[in-house]
């Protein structure tokens, strides 16, 4: 199965980088010819463009919850953020939306897609390094991401 | 781009001409991916499906499913080439690696050249169809084009925007214009003369900054020619400009102001179709880039001798004038920065674009309804700004709250989406 892991982020933005960084840890650990790695910046219509042609993919990137702990980690679906349609910044689409254009007009988007968020405290400081319990969380979601692979290979 | 520019302003050095070209070649294809998504994703759902629609099916979802799947296809194609492009030339669309002081940091082959070449063509295409559809959803409809043209949308400002030697539009390099809401020209000046003509006002309630003309004053958040509130966009660029550059964008150009009624044009709702025009000059002038067969020359960088001290490039970012300013010590190490961005210059106008639509839209006979929101939101998304534009966001929201008082003071309705 064609994998993609991509870890979405701003890797100088303190927490916002903790995608980047499962991504690279992971990254370091993973061999396999049908596993990609990657990292980005990037986000709406531009994902769609990262996706197209794996048959799985996984996805990381930091998230903030009204009542979320920082350092816990959702593994979460598409599904959880169709709620939302409507426009996330005057610039692009959000994600949801992104991902149904990609169904629609029969783009070859992966079959499965897994999201893995983990809960950040700080995304407004300058910073390459995540905050503590952030970066606690960082090892324990590298390997819920390797067992989820083992179980599925 | 302007970063570039401001690095070779600091190290005192001028490209040559295959890195200008090359840089020029991915500035037009970073103008398309931009424009396309603009267009398609956040301007066309009001049109296309309607200002007042119901807000599930107003995105671009609902676009394809009224003008064909095979549109989307073709949007998400062309914003992909021009990213594959941007990509090639320097090593990655989004945060790219490959401007340097006096150039590029790598020259490209002949099959590049092709490969842009051949993308290029497609992308003139593409731009003619999306311009022909603002023609035949938008222009073709009276209450549209009325909703365009009508007062709650329109506001006289000073606009500003860069032009060439001939006073035609340039997103790369040229001499900064200002015109005054009659379309005079009132000044003309080399980015590194920023400061004698731009200055900015704080309010204690805003942490952005409120850039004006320096010789006409802040006036306060008020319109015509006594206010030194200016705004840049793709109008702001057509109106400042004498025309475009390349053919088949001056024959829009033209038929633009035509329709409008003249120079400059006002209505803020036609940034939208400004940015079409844009589109296709981008393509336009892509093509001919990628035709030039200099830009293959291996000599793609000057290497800086001077010592480094100061500098300021400026370009058009699409959504308008972007200056970077840099003060570095005798290492090159940045000791300070000064960045006016293209929302910054636009917040003053913002604010009042915003006011007008809701005193516009808010009649004391008339119901309120959710569409209002959209339509208040209209007036600042035609800005196309960056202040709520995060790195990324999953769920993403953009939160909007409209508060109706009455004679009294008194709140008697309030409007909201996605607030916290």
């Amino acid at each position: 199965m064609k994998t993609l892991i991509l870890g979405l982020g701003n890797p100088i933005l303190s927490d916002d980088g903790v995608g980047n960084r499962i991504a690279q840890e992971l990254g370091n650990r993973i061999s396999s010819q049908d596993i990609t790695v990657e990292e980005t910046s990037m986000s709406g219509l531009s994902l769609l463009d990262l996706l197209v042609g794996y048959d799985r993919a996984i996805i990381v990137d930091a998230i903030q919850t009204t009542n979320g702990k920082a350092g816990q980690i959702y593994r979460l679906t598409p599904e959880a953020f169709n709620d939302t349609r409507h426009a996330s910044s005057p610039h692009d689409v959000n994600f949801a939306t992104a991902l149904e254009l990609g169904h629609r007009i029969g783009m070859p988007m992966p079959g499965q897609i897994t999201i893995y968020a983990v809960e950040v405290a700080d995304t407004s400081n300058f910073s390459e390094k995540c905050t503590p319990k952030v970066r606690k969380a960082i090892p324990k979601c590298v390997n819920m991401i390797l067992s989820e692979l083992n179980e599925n290979h | 781009m302007a970063s570039c520019k401001a690095t070779d302003a600091v190290f005192h050095v001028d490209p040559p001409p295959a890195g200008k070209k090359l840089r020029e070649a991915f500035y037009c294809a970073h103008y398309i991916h931009s424009h396309i998504a603009h267009f398609y994703a956040l301007a066309a759902p009001d049109f296309v499906m309607g200002p007042t629609s119901d807000p599930a099916q107003r995105n671009i979802l609902g676009v394809i499913s009224k003008v064909g799947l095979q549109i989307g296809g073709e949007v998400i194609k062309h914003r992909a080439y021009a990213q594959s492009i941007q990509a090639s030339i320097a090593g990655k669309a989004t945060h790219p690696v490959g401007g340097v002081p006096g150039g590029m940091s790598k020259p490209i082959t002949e099959e590049q050249r092709k490969d842009f070449e051949e993308k290029a063509k497609s992308c003139v295409e593409f731009s003619k169809f999306s311009l022909k559809l603002f023609n035949d959803v938008v222009l073709s409809n009276k209450d549209y084009l009325n909703l365009i043209t009508g007062p709650i949308y329109t506001m006289k400002s000073y606009y500003m925007g860069m032009v060439d030697s001939n006073n035609k539009v340039n997103f790369y390099e040229g001499d900064i214009r200002v015109v005054d809401p009659e379309g005079k020209e009132v000044a003309k000046f080399k980015p590194a003369q920023y400061l004698e003509y731009i200055a900015e006002h704080t309010e204690p309630w805003s942490y952005l900054k409120f850039p004006f003309l320096k010789k006409v004053g802040w006036k306060g958040f008020v319109e015509g020619k006594d206010s030194g509130i200016y705004r840049v966009s793709p109008l702001a660029r057509l109106n400042v400009a004498d025309g475009m550059a390349t053919p088949l964008a001056q024959a829009e150009y033209d038929k633009l102001f035509k329709t409008l009624g003249g120079k400059p044009a006002h209505a803020t709702l036609a940034f939208h179709w400004a940015r079409l025009v844009e589109l296709l000059y981008a393509s336009e002038r892509l093509l001919e880039l990628c035709k030039d067969k200099e830009i293959t020359d291996p000599k793609v960088r000057t290497i800086p001798t001077a010592t480094p001290d100061e500098g300021v490039g400026i370009v058009e970012a699409p959504r308008g004038t972007l200056i970077h300013h840099y003060q570095t010590d005798k290492n090159g190490i940045l000791t300070k920065a000064n960045l006016i961005v293209a929302t910054a210059h636009n917040y003053p106008a913002m604010q009042m674009s915003i006011k007008k639509a809701a005193q516009g839209l808010i009649k004391k006979t008339k119901d309120v309804q959710e569409g209002l929101l959209n339509m208040v939101e209209m007036a600042f998304r035609a800005y196309d700004p960056c202040s709520a534009c995060a790195t990324h966001t999953l769920p993403g929201q953009m939160p909007l709250e409209v508060v109706i008082y009455n004679s009294r003071g008194e709140v008697i309705e309030t409007l909201s989406q996605n607030l916290r």
